[in-house]
């Protein structure tokens, strides 16, 4: 028997970022996450999972299922 | 001899962990109507250190414009702070988040004990203060106008103690002055009054109390007009420092003469 198996082109994953659900393409990596968010990269700092992930580790840093993704950045303050 | 005040001011500089700086007042940057006027007031104040926050960044408002554009950090020192911290773990993680950035290890370290009086945790802030000392930080921690804990925080490694003259925002000046006098007279570090400063002449009678500098955000931001506040708290900073300098006289209590006895 022949069974018709969906191929899965673009698995999608949730990724809390900043409290918000979200989701991502499989495998996202933290830079791409930024980029897509629309976040000016320059000016933001990324936590995963509680770990801080210094900028030129994002492009490398894979996001998985579930990540807790926080974008910090400076506002005003005394 | 003249001396210049422009030469009198270059002359007198102050050190925070090895950093110079020339004004003495330190300025805060919250609370504005508009980033443009934030800006503009810093200017109008003369300062060369200025304090912002970390917050997560608004996903909805996308691309817009962030603090950064308003403020250089290569004008200005930027000292961020750890409001909002009620832990010491919680202002540790909001300092290592700061330093992230690669803009500054200064942190002003506050650890609050509750909201309605946003006094410090004594205990808290100086547990995060010889934290951060040992992580390489620069610490200037905010705390109350208690002389121990100020003399706690210098020897657990602070580089400025900052007491408040009176409770964040509240306006009221310096509550305690001679508080103040003792915590200036027992510590060697830096100390600064930050918070509860409302107008010029509050500044001006703690920069006559011989603190080295002022720290205020509210003061200029919610004038009522905060463009002229800051040029007013520039004066007032400088005007304080140099009554400091050259020394008042003692009071008294009955009057003395100022023109010679009459001799005709």
């Amino acid at each position: 028997m022949l069974f018709f198996i969906p191929r899965k082109v673009c698995l999608s994953m949730k990724v809390l970022v900043n409290g918000e659900n979200k989701e991502f393409n499989d495998g996202i990596s933290l830079e791409e996450l930024i980029r897509q968010l629309g976040v000016r990269k320059e000016t933001v700092v990324a936590e995963v999972n509680r770990q801080i992930v210094q900028n030129d580790q994002r492009p490398g840093w894979k996001l998985a299922e579930g990540d807790q993704v926080e974008l910090i950045q400076f506002v005003g303050g005394g | 001899m003249t001396t210049t005040l422009e030469k009198i001011k270059s002359e007198d500089t102050y050190q925070i962990n090895g950093k110079t700086f020339t004004s003495r007042l330190l300025v805060g940057t919250g609370k504005y109507a508009t980033n443009e006027l934030m800006g503009q007031c810093l200017e109008a104040s003369g300062t060369q250190i200025v304090t912002v926050a970390l917050r997560r960044v608004n996903l909805d408002n996308k691309g817009e414009k962030t603090l950064l554009d308003f403020i250089d950090p290569k004008k200005y020192t930027l000292l961020p702070n750890t409001a909002g911290c009620y832990s010491a773990e919680e202002a540790i993680r909001v300092a290592h988040l700061a330093r992230a950035t690669g803009i500054s290890d200064f942190v002003k370290l506050e650890v609050l004990h509750d909201e309605k009086t946003l006094l410090p945790d004594p205990l808290a802030t100086l547990e995060a203060t010889k934290t951060l000392v040992k992580e390489g930080f620069t610490v200037m921690t905010y705390t109350s106008d208690d002389p121990v804990m100020a003399q706690k925080l210098e020897q657990a490694g602070a580089h400025a103690v900052m007491p408040a003259g009176s409770p964040i925002g509240s306006g009221q000046g310096v509550l305690n002055p001679n508080n103040i006098r003792i915590i200036l007279e027992k510590l060697k570090c830096p100390v600064l009054i930050d918070a509860g400063v409302g107008s010029a002449s509050d500044v001006a009678v703690a920069m006559e109390l011989g603190v080295v500098a002022v720290l205020l955000n509210t003061a200029i931001a919610h004038a009522k007009d905060p463009l002229k506040m800051a040029h007013a708290m520039r004066h007032a900073t400088e005007a304080g420092r140099l009554s400091y300098l050259a020394g008042r006289i003692p009071k008294k209590l009955y009057a003395q003469a100022s023109t010679p006895l009459k001799d005709f």
